[in-house]
């Protein structure tokens, strides 16, 4: 009872700390004074820069102006560029501009937007992701000032931009089967963490690398294939232990239901052969031997084996 | 200056990839929006209506493009957004939809913040898709069962297989964070996903040599998340904890009233009424925990999951008919248990900077995955018991495994990194089973273990010789033994190339990928894949008013893997092991796209997309039975084409008129499944885009 007490008590302090608003410092006047570490507040930027600075309340940073807390390293144009005394002496020039991102190195446009977004939890991994690895950092995807999309400052809408490096991706989802990113109803981060991923739960934990699992630890797939997620008595361990692209191709494929085989009997048996290691180590079993191939009804596997992915209440998933 | 960036980044996004006609990409009204009172307000509505005649087959139409006829609302945005920072309930309201009634992708998406206080968000979007499968099912060239004469529900299903109704998937998220600037933040969420509408099944009936015979579902599923969460900025370190729980039911009624028999010769099987009930409830509920700080030399990343989840579930089948051999037949069987998977998820990253130029990243992650659970399965056959077997089963999966990520920036235009990764890998598994009538026969199989491990080593460099122009290459090799499968990783290597140049008009990138698996060169065991890419893109737009996209990917993949199966050699089942199954895909793809704009008044785009696999064959003889089976689905080639073409023309400045056209065109060169699913279908819209 005291500690349900004591964190009501907390939660009603933090909301009342948080609605204190701040004196109303009318439409974009709440830059910081200059000071003498160079910093000359937000509204000497709008003399010269008035296309960016006249549309920046609708920005996701003009929080740090609005909030009139925010030290002025972190507040309006300077808590990016930096301070900016000696851009305005010098009457303009990039050069003049402490942080000109687009005179930086990937690595440091990297470094400036993670001195405050590094621990947001999505981008925790933001160091080991492949497209760090690649070069690719916050500004080739991000358009701060000229954003075309309404969350996540993006340069493009997401999937296209995702298409201009990844065009190998995008062929897949122009094939007859596939997810639905193309029509608008899934995006590319609904699977992927473009900042990197932890390691993968599944296969040998190494790759894929940017393959988001969220708050669980299991493959996205099973945040929309919600009843292929189990727990079953009789699980198809491939799908546990190696994944589902063991079969799918998750982004398109020319198969029906994203298989990589065009029939389903040389899916399900290029593993069921006898040979790699399967669960007892000799092999992974063959088909029955009452089952002839030759006849049609035997070429459909999942015909019978209705409940490939998992079944509670047969052993051999047919039902 | 701000229109005409804003022009420009709506042409450079226009001209990329646009695979549906609509909604359209044009922009009405001001982008600087009107203020009211303390707010600015933007906001364009798109109402139109869409069309499509098909041709063909429409069941694949329905489950490859669906869009059908009728008024809808194809796109809407609305903005609000507080001038100085500081509204009264909100300083930003974000809205957009697509699709909203009835197409078949619809969505979504509401953003409410307050600076410091709240921020609030939704994403819905509904799928309705069309399961290809009822149609499968139902030939009779394909798995001798026959094409559905009547059904139960005549509401979900029409003649020759076809059904009226999509299966539609709903799913809703919302986020709700609370004081989101301040170091102590509070989250909660709740997600729903539910989905319903006919799907398929297959019934065994009285013995396990007869054949499947369909029966049809009406899909119910339903999954609730809920999430509460907190994240604390303390001494340089972020902790982030959530708690979240779901529950997923699933109370898919499957029934069968009509008759319906087999035409394999001599099998009288006959099913004439069948009803299953098998409920399934669980729950997975479940923690995260995050440690995360970064220090000018040091970082540390952790992260601890742990989800236990849990099923139970009762099935009640009953089956009435004719027997293979001509008799009464009636079946019951019932099942019950339960299922039991904890998971725990651990990752510990470190990272190290000792220069500007060095980063070093080592991280571990182990990964703990146990199942297990017990089934109780009762047969009564023709009203004889043939008891109640109980089963259990265990499945254990742990793995450790280790990266280390060395990037060294040389200097603005070389660089280069490599990483070298370890993994161990440990399934555990064990079976049994238990007759309570007769308990001493009861057997426990052993417990089988089998332990894997696979070593990986990547290393490339990046060249950057002038800004625009940029180089990638890399390479990776990966040994393991024990892979659980013929196709697991056991012996590939990968080569990724890519060039780029890009400036503000234009872009051209080149990239190839190669990837090899080569395991056990047996011919019973063996397994080879060799998978190449190639791709070309530009884009180029010399003036706002024009815009080109084009690029072309080649996909080259052929397996060879080891196959065995039995074929009926007279009387007797016979091994057949010594043709490899082989698979050919020579895929190329292609896009074309052009926008053309006159003084805003009228903008045009015309696309063209084309995947063509042209198969391939391995060029070794076919003779037998055998051969000829396994050759005639080594290659699958087909041809899904689509060109479109949409006109926008302003009106006013507030109104726009669109109408567009899409063409699909998919046809297959070889008929796989006995029976032809090529179609072609003329979509297109017409729409009103407006702002008040």
């Amino acid at each position: 009872m005291a500690a349900k007490t004591a964190v009501l008590m907390f939660l009603g302090w933090a909301f009342a700390a948080a609605a204190q608003t701040p004196p109303a410092p009318g439409p974009q006047t709440a830059a910081p004074p200059a000071n003498a570490a160079g910093f000359v507040g937000s509204n000497v930027c709008r003399t010269c820069h008035a296309d960016v600075s006249q549309s920046f309340y609708k920005n996701a940073h003009f929080k740090s102006v609005a909030s009139g807390k925010e030290p002025p390293e972190k507040t309006g144009c300077e808590g990016c560029h930096g301070p900016g005394k000696a851009h305005v002496e010098a009457r303009g020039g990039k050069t003049t501009i402490p942080h000109a991102f687009s005179l930086m190195t990937a690595k440091a446009a990297l470094e400036d937007c993670l001195g405050c977004h590094a621990a947001d939890f999505n981008r925790a991994n933001i160091r080991r992701s492949e497209h760090t690895l690649h070069d690719v950092a916050c500004i080739s995807c991000h358009s701060i000032h000229h954003s075309t999309t309404p969350k996540f400052l993006l340069a493009k809408q997401q999937h296209e931009m995702c298409y201009g490096c990844h065009s190998t991706i995008r062929a897949q989802f122009e094939m007859p089967s596939k997810h639905r990113v193309n029509e608008g109803f899934m995006e590319c981060s609904d699977c992927h963490n473009p900042h990197g991923s932890f390691a993968p739960t599944w296969r040998m934990g190494q790759r894929p690398r940017m393959v988001e699992q969220a708050v669980t630890n299991e493959e996205p797939c099973l945040k929309c294939h919600v009843d292929k997620r189990g727990p079953f008595v009789f699980e198809h361990a491939p799908v546990r232990v190696e994944g589902c692209e063991t079969c799918h191709n998750p982004h398109g494929s020319m198969n029906a239901k994203l298989l990589k085989r065009p029939v389903v009997f040389t899916v399900c048996l290029e593993c069921h052969n006898g040979s790699g290691s399967g669960l007892r180590g000799e092999g992974v079993p063959l088909q029955s031997s009452k089952h002839n191939m030759l006849d049609p009804k035997y070429q459909r596997c999942t015909t019978c084996h209705v409940r490939l992915h998992g079944s509670n209440a047969d052993r051999y998933f047919l039902r | 200056m701000l229109t005409r960036l804003y022009l420009v980044f709506a042409i450079a996004a226009g001209a990329a990839a646009q695979q549906v006609v609509a909604p359209t990409p044009a922009q009405v009204g001001s982008p600087r929006g009107d203020n009211t009172g303390n707010y600015n307000i933007t906001q364009s509505f798109e109402l139109g209506y869409r069309w499509s005649i098909v041709g063909g087959d429409l069941g694949m139409y329905r489950s490859v493009d669906n869009f059908g006829n009728g008024i809808r609302l194809l796109g809407s945005n609305l903005t609000v957004n507080s001038r100085d920072g500081h509204g009264n309930l909100f300083d930003e309201i974000l809205l957009n939809t697509m699709g909203l009634g009835n197409d078949p992708y619809e969505s979504a998406m509401l953003r409410v913040q307050k600076n410091r206080l709240y921020r609030y968000d939704l994403m819905w979007r509904s799928q309705a898709y069309y399961n290809p499968g009822l149609t499968i099912a139902g030939s009779n060239a394909l798995n001798g069962t026959p094409a559905i004469g009547s059904v139960g529900n005549s509401a979900l299903f029409a003649t020759g297989g076809l059904h009226v109704r999509d299966t539609q998937r709903r799913m809703q998220d919302h986020d709700l964070t609370l004081l989101p600037q301040s170091k102590v933040r509070f989250r909660l969420g709740y997600s729903r996903n539910v989905e319903d509408g006919p799907a398929l099944s297959t019934v065994q009936l009285f013995d396990t040599n007869g054949p499947g015979l369909p029966v049809f579902a009406d899909v119910k599923r339903q999954w609730n998340e809920y999430r509460l969460g907190a994240d604390v900025d303390l001494a340089g370190f972020r902790f982030t904890v959530t708690r979240r729980w779901d529950f997923f039911k699933e109370d898919t009624p499957y029934h069968f009233a009509g008759l319906v028999g087999t035409t394999t010769l001599n099998d009288q099987t006959a099913l004439k009424q069948y009803n299953r009930s098998e409920p399934i409830h669980g729950a997975n509920p479940g923690w995260l925990g995050n440690l995360f700080t970064h220090r000018k030399l040091w970082g540390v990343n952790a992260r601890l999951t742990y989800t236990a989840g849990s099923r139970d579930y009762i099935l009640n089948e009953t089956a009435f008919g004719t027997s293979q051999f001509g008799g009464a037949g009636n079946r019951q069987i019932l099942v019950g248990g339960n299922a039991n998977r904890p998971d725990l998820a651990g990752d510990f990253a470190l990272s190290f900077y000792p220069t500007e130029k060095i980063t070093v990243v080592n991280n571990t992650s182990i990964v703990s995955n146990r199942i297990d659970g017990a089934s109780s399965f009762s047969d009564v056959q023709n009203g004889n018991d043939f008891g109640t077997t109980l089963f259990f089963r265990y499945l254990a999966i742990r793995t450790v495994s280790n990266t280390t990520d060395l990037q060294y920036r040389l200097s603005r235009v070389f660089g280069i990194y490599a990483q070298y990764g370890y993994s161990d890998r440990l399934i555990r598994r064990s079976e049994a089973s238990a007759d309570p009538l007769q308990f001493s026969q009861s057997y426990i199989n052993d417990i089988y273990s089998v332990s894997n491990h696979m070593n990986t080593g990547r290393i490339g460099f990046r060249v950057r010789p002038w800004k625009p122009f940029t180089v990638n290459l890399d390479g990776e090799i990966g040994r393991s033994n024990f892979p659980l499968t013929p196709v697991s990783e056991k012996q590939y290597h990968s080569i990724n190339g890519r060039a780029e140049y890009r400036t503000k008009r234009a872009q051209l990138s080149t990239s190839y990928r190669q990837m090899y698996n080569l395991n056990a060169p047996f011919v019973f065991s063996t397994y080879l894949s060799h998978d190449r890419q190639y791709s070309a893109n530009a884009s180029w737009a010399p003036r706002d008013a024009i815009s080109f996209d084009a690029s072309y990917t080649k996909m080259h993949l052929d397996t060879r893997g080891g196959i065995a199966f039995f074929t009926l050699n007279g009387a007797r089942p016979s091994l057949s092991s010594q043709s490899p199954s082989y698979y050919t895909s020579n895929l190329h793809a292609a896009n074309l796209g052009v926008r053309l704009s006159w003084r805003r008044r009228a903008e045009l785009f015309a696309g063209y997309t084309i995947t063509k696999d042209t198969g391939g064959a391995h060029g070794l003889p076919t003779t037998g039975v055998v051969q000829t089976l396994l050759t005639g689905v080594e290659a699958f080639p087909l041809t899904y084409q689509s060109p479109m073409g949409r006109v926008s023309v302003r009106i006013t400045p507030k109104i726009r008129w669109n109408a567009g056209w899409q063409f699909y065109d998919y046809a297959e060169e070889v008929h796989l499944f006995g029976y032809n699913q090529n179609y072609r279908a003329h979509t297109g819209f017409t729409s009103v885009l407006w702002s008040f």
